[in-house]
């Protein structure tokens, strides 16, 4: 399944050392199928309105084989 | 099993202190304890260390044997117990358990943890094993981020309540300029929070407890044994719960209600035969500032959904209905993770024996203490009785 939701959300500033190259990131617990799971959403801008219940689309799986979205 | 009774408390001034070794944090607190036990060193029959990553942030591990020797305590037997920022009343439990089986008479449990002279990267990078390392920290999840989506869900389920985190931690730094060991004297303001540098959404940086150096000890003693020696009004410990949870938030049943505080504090009601309504005043986990709110609903103190609004009205305050953190909190007085569950009885006893200076309550025969470790995946609660 390529299409989830997300459950919850939050716009990260301030990330570990490994991901502040990539800050401000979307880190969000997208909902796929009534499974739960944390991922970074990509395609965020400053005029990204984010909202509990949008969809997002499964884009790719990082190196450690986590899934990465994009909004729809 | 027994009675067991708090008969000795000791606590560092709570801050940053980059030229203070782990031992000497441990010797100030552990001796304070001792000495306000009236107890003699050779009386300590075992020590129950806890501490959260002092291999990470100093390079030091096996924190018994370091505070037994810096405390003179000889050759009792020692342990150090880890459980995120739970661990310090991870270490109680287990001390009060050992007391009240009988297996000792007196014991001693410390907390130390000294994270300020590490950078920024090393100390969220060792925060970070708190949570699952591969499915969230591994995501570019850090506990702020965790947490605020915690927040962003309350919302979604109960109304935004920005307005009331931010008052929240107005009033934590208000409680901690009466405090003496706390870390931030310092007043603050609504807009302060609310336009303070952004951390993760809703969260700026003053929504977030402290990096903090620091050390609390505590001896418990079987009370009978407690009521020969002791010379300060005996606090005994009426209730202890424990319960926990999934590691990962996204496998929580509920983001916005923590089962592990929700059994830990039904288990620690039961024992002391005690509603929320009879309760004092509570040191609630407040880590972050969502996490007070959701805490004082869980604990029993306020309905689901109310939380937020009895705190903007005043109901949490100093001399309110069920004044929560008249230390500071995690947030203002500050969190030396090891340490903190027992900076939090620390408190409570201080309280109960009517030594709270300008912040003593008028009321304190009974008080709480509520400790989470990461996500709330483990969770101490834990009552205390004035006799």
């Amino acid at each position: 399944e390529r299409r989830g939701t997300i459950y919850t959300y939050s716009i990260v500033h301030s990330g570990t050392e490994a991901f502040q190259d990539k800050t401000p990131y979307v880190l969000a617990v997208v909902e796929v199928n009534r499974q739960k799971r944390m991922a970074r959403v990509e395609g965020y801008t400053e005029s990204t309105d984010i909202e509990i219940g949008m969809e997002v689309v499964f884009l790719a799986e990082d190196q450690m084989g986590n899934p990465i979205y994009v909004f729809a | 099993m027994r009675s067991v009774s708090v008969i000795g408390i000791g606590e560092t001034k709570i801050g940053r202190f980059p030229d203070k070794s782990l031992r000497e944090l441990i010797q100030e607190a552990g001796t304070k304890a001792i000495d306000d036990a009236g107890i003699g060193r050779e009386e300590v029959e075992a020590l129950f260390m806890s501490n959260f990553n002092a291999q990470a942030f100093s390079g030091q591990g096996h924190l018994g044997p370091l505070a037994a020797e810096a405390l003179g305590l000889g050759n009792i037997p020692t342990l150090r117990i880890e459980g995120a920022c739970a661990s310090g009343s991870l270490a109680f439990r287990q001390a009060l358990h050992a007391v009240a089986t009988g297996l000792y008479d007196v014991v001693l449990v410390g907390g130390v943890e000294k994270m300020t002279h590490q950078s920024t990267g090393p100390v969220t990078a060792g925060l970070a094993g708190a949570a699952d390392i591969d499915l969230e920290a591994g995501v570019g999840a850090t506990f702020p981020s965790i947490f605020a989506m915690i927040a962003n869900r309350y919302f979604h389920e109960f109304g935004n309540v920005r307005h009331e985190m931010a008052l929240c931690a107005v009033q934590n730094h208000e409680n901690a300029l009466l405090n003496p060991h706390a870390q931030l004297q310092k007043r603050i303001t609504v807009e302060q929070v609310k336009n303070g540098v952004p951390i993760a959404s809703p969260f700026t940086i003053f929504d977030c407890s402290l990096v903090s150096d620091g050390s609390a000890f505590v001896v418990l003693a079987a009370t009978d044994l407690a009521k020969a020696v002791s010379r300060k009004r005996l606090v005994e410990v009426v209730g202890c719960g424990q319960a926990g949870d999934t590691l990962t938030l996204a496998s929580k049943k509920s983001m916005t209600t923590f089962d592990a505080t929700v059994l830990a504090a039904r288990n620690a009601y039961a024992q002391a035969g005690l509603r929320p309504s009879q309760i004092d005043l509570a040191e609630v986990h407040d880590c972050f500032t969502i996490t007070q709110i959701i805490n004082s609903e869980d604990l029993g103190f306020f309905a689901k959904g109310a939380g937020a609004y009895a705190l903007a009205e005043g109901k949490t305050a100093l001399h309110g209905q069920i004044p929560i953190n008249v230390s500071g909190g995690l947030k203002a007085k500050g969190h030396p993770i090891g340490a903190t569950g027992l900076c939090q009885i620390y408190e409570i006893v201080t309280q109960l024996r009517g030594d709270g200076g300008a912040r003593q309550l008028k009321k304190a025969d009974i008080g709480m203490t509520h400790n989470i470790g990461g996500t709330a995946a483990t969770c101490v609660v834990s009552i205390f009785r004035g006799r």
